[in-house]
């Protein structure tokens, strides 16, 4: 009987649980403020100890996915923002990675500059349809290799000029992957052989450039960036498996300290085929991250948006958390807070129907996600799971009486990840999709109304 | 060797989509890589896919009489953007009414279009122009 440790490690928590693949159950389940940032091996430890208290068990593999020191921090280069730039952050987003600066047309020495400051762990290098533009890609290349600091750099641009572009980047000693264009076409996505590269990476060279592979000794393998772990255990239970029917379109929403994410899976891009669409193709499977919204590092920006907010009780708490991020939370402004993430990160993260008034009559075209079928909503994370009003936080996401062009859900049941299980599952989501499926469909919490 | 890029599409507000149509298959058949926008296609989604593509031409089509409110400024646009050598063809009913076509030729060839082509225009003197007008720019072969 297999008996799986797994371990979401990097934030600040450290959670586990013990799952037997046979009888499809969770056997324990723990999790533990992280107390230091370097040494992880700590937290794993105490949350094992827990786990542990009242079971002995034999366990067969421990498998951890980790957002440890940073998480998987990337920088993404296109030509034109709305077209290869965006494909090229869509596809780290949808690798779990965080995009820490993004670059459009030609790189500048003051963009270098930054490049070589960032500390990134890889560069995502696109451009150019194939048969497109070559000489955004070639400028890029040629600036790239005047760089002092060196990381993995993944090349995702027009087909036309690949190899010599990595002839060039390897004779400056940059590791460089080739990988299908992230837009061969115009208005085409293609983000799937950039995003198993991206994987790829960051087991082979990341970890371990990252000093996690000292935790060989409590663990077997850190098979996984967090945010992908969650992203393939909620496509599972969207989409189903062989064996096992999913539970339909849904949207995930976790709310961090500095950082939003909003995970949508959908079956179809464009719900009403009379509305044509524009722009770059959205992927089925999204992921967004706005970096701007969070309850703590990033809490005096949230509040600086929502002007609705603003009150002398309110300014002495932003400037609590301004001093003291660890703060105790106040329940009622953090729901406030929370609110206001939920409703900015979901706008940005949907599409828009745009209305022309044409000589022909009114005509619609939709850009960016159709989310209005989505009937699912999933808290995931602490800010929402250990808030009593999560069910009202997470009712941000739908449409709003005013906004009937933001394509967001119109109506949703909202469930609760209040085990911390989605991260750590979805380290099964390859080896036993079925399990994973049958165990989130029973263990998420439903919210029902107050 | 690769085929050439040609952005296509119908500006502004038209939603007009059979010449449109027409138009991809033409140049399709007559070798060019299509890039077809579509209908309701801004002066910003031409020049961003001429930019990624590479393209070597920008044909805008227009029937509904507004393409001259449309296409203010795309000449200037298009340099802007670095798209100088970017041909730049505009055809269809570009004004209201019956105006003389002369009158309507001079006007978009001030505004930086390379050849302009009147309602019922032939497509086929379409494509034979882009070939000679690439041909003077040391492209087409």
């Amino acid at each position: 009987m297999p008996n799986f440790c797994l371990f979401d490690v990097g934030s600040t928590y450290t959670k586990g649980c013990i799952v037997n693949t046979d009888q499809e159950i969770i056997l324990a389940q723990a999790s533990d403020f992280t107390t230091s940032s370097t040494d992880i091996s700590i937290g794993i430890e105490k949350v094992k100890q827990k786990m542990f208290k009242d079971i002995t068990i034999h366990i067969d593999k421990t498998l951890v996915c980790s957002s440890a020191k940073g998480g998987l921090k990337m920088i993404a280069i296109g030509l034109v923002p709305d077209l290869t730039l965006k494909a090229a952050q869509l596809a780290c987003y949808s690798a779990g990675a965080k995009v820490i600066k993004s670059y459009s047309f030609e790189l500048n020495q003051k963009e270098l500059d930054e490049i070589e400051n960032s500390n990134c762990d890889i560069l995502l290098l696109s451009g150019g349809t194939d048969g497109g533009n070559t000489s955004s890609v070639r400028h890029n290349t040629n600036q790239l290799i005047k760089l002092k600091s060196r990381f993995p750099i993944i090349y995702a641009g027009n087909k036309s000029c690949q190899d010599e572009i990595r002839i060039q980047l390897e004779q400056h000693n940059f590791e460089c992957i080739l990988c299908d264009n992230v837009m061969p076409s115009y208005g085409i996505l293609e983000v799937d052989d950039c995003k198993n590269k991206i994987r790829e990476l960051f087991l082979n060279s990341i970890v371990k450039a990252k000093g996690l592979s000292q935790l060989n000794d409590v663990i077997d393998e850190i098979v996984l960036p967090t945010p992908l772990s969650v992203f393939e255990a909620l496509k599972l239970l969207s989409k189903g498996s062989k064996n096992e029917p999913g539970i339909g379109d849904l949207i995930a929403i976790d709310i961090g300290g500095a950082t939003t994410d909003v995970y949508s899976m959908n079956t179809k891009l464009v719900i009403n085929e009379e509305f044509g669409y524009k722009g770059l193709q959205e992927p089925l499977e999204k992921r967004s991250v706005e970096g701007d919204l969070g309850l703590r590092f990033s809490a005096p920006h949230v509040y600086e948006l929502n002007v609705d907010l603003h009150s002398t009780e309110f300014d002495m708490y932003i400037n609590e958390i301004k001093n003291n991020p660890h703060l105790k939370s106040n329940i009622e402004l953090d729901t406030q807070l929370a609110s206001t993430c939920v409703d900015l990160a979901t706008q940005r993260h949907v599409g828009r129907l745009e209305t022309s008034y044409t000589p022909m009559g009114i005509s619609y075209y939709q850009t960016g996600k159709d989310c209005r079928n989505v009937k699912q909503c999933i808290g995931i994370g602490g800010p929402i799971i250990y808030n009593p009003n999560a069910r009202s936080i997470l009712s941000q996401c739908l449409t709003k009486p005013n906004q009937k062009d933001v394509l967001l859900p119109i109506e949703c049941e909202f469930y609760l990840d209040q085990d911390y299980l989605i991260s750590c599952l979805g380290l099964l989501s390859k080896q036993y999709p079925d399990v994973v499926i049958r165990i989130l469909k029973k263990k998420l919490e439903k919210l029902n109304h107050v | 060797m690769e085929k050439i890029n040609v952005v296509i599409g119908v500006i502004g507000a038209d939603v007009h989509a059979v010449g449109n149509r027409i138009i991809d298959y033409a140049f399709s058949q007559a070798g060019f890589n299509v890039i077809n926008l579509g209908v309701m296609v801004s002066q910003k989604e031409f020049l961003d896919a001429a930019i990624e593509t590479n393209a070597k031409a920008i044909i805008i089509s227009s029937l509904y009489g507004h393409g001259e409110l449309d296409c203010r400024g795309m000449g200037d646009m298009l340099k802007e953007a670095g798209l100088d050598d970017v041909l730049l063809y505009i055809g269809g009913n570009l004004v209201v009414g019956k105006s003389d076509f002369t009158e309507v030729e001079k006007l978009f060839i001030s505004m930086g279009f390379d050849r302009v082509y009147p309602p019922g225009a032939d497509i086929n003197q379409g494509i034979e122009d882009l070939k000679n007008d690439l041909k003077d720019k040391g492209i087409y072969a």
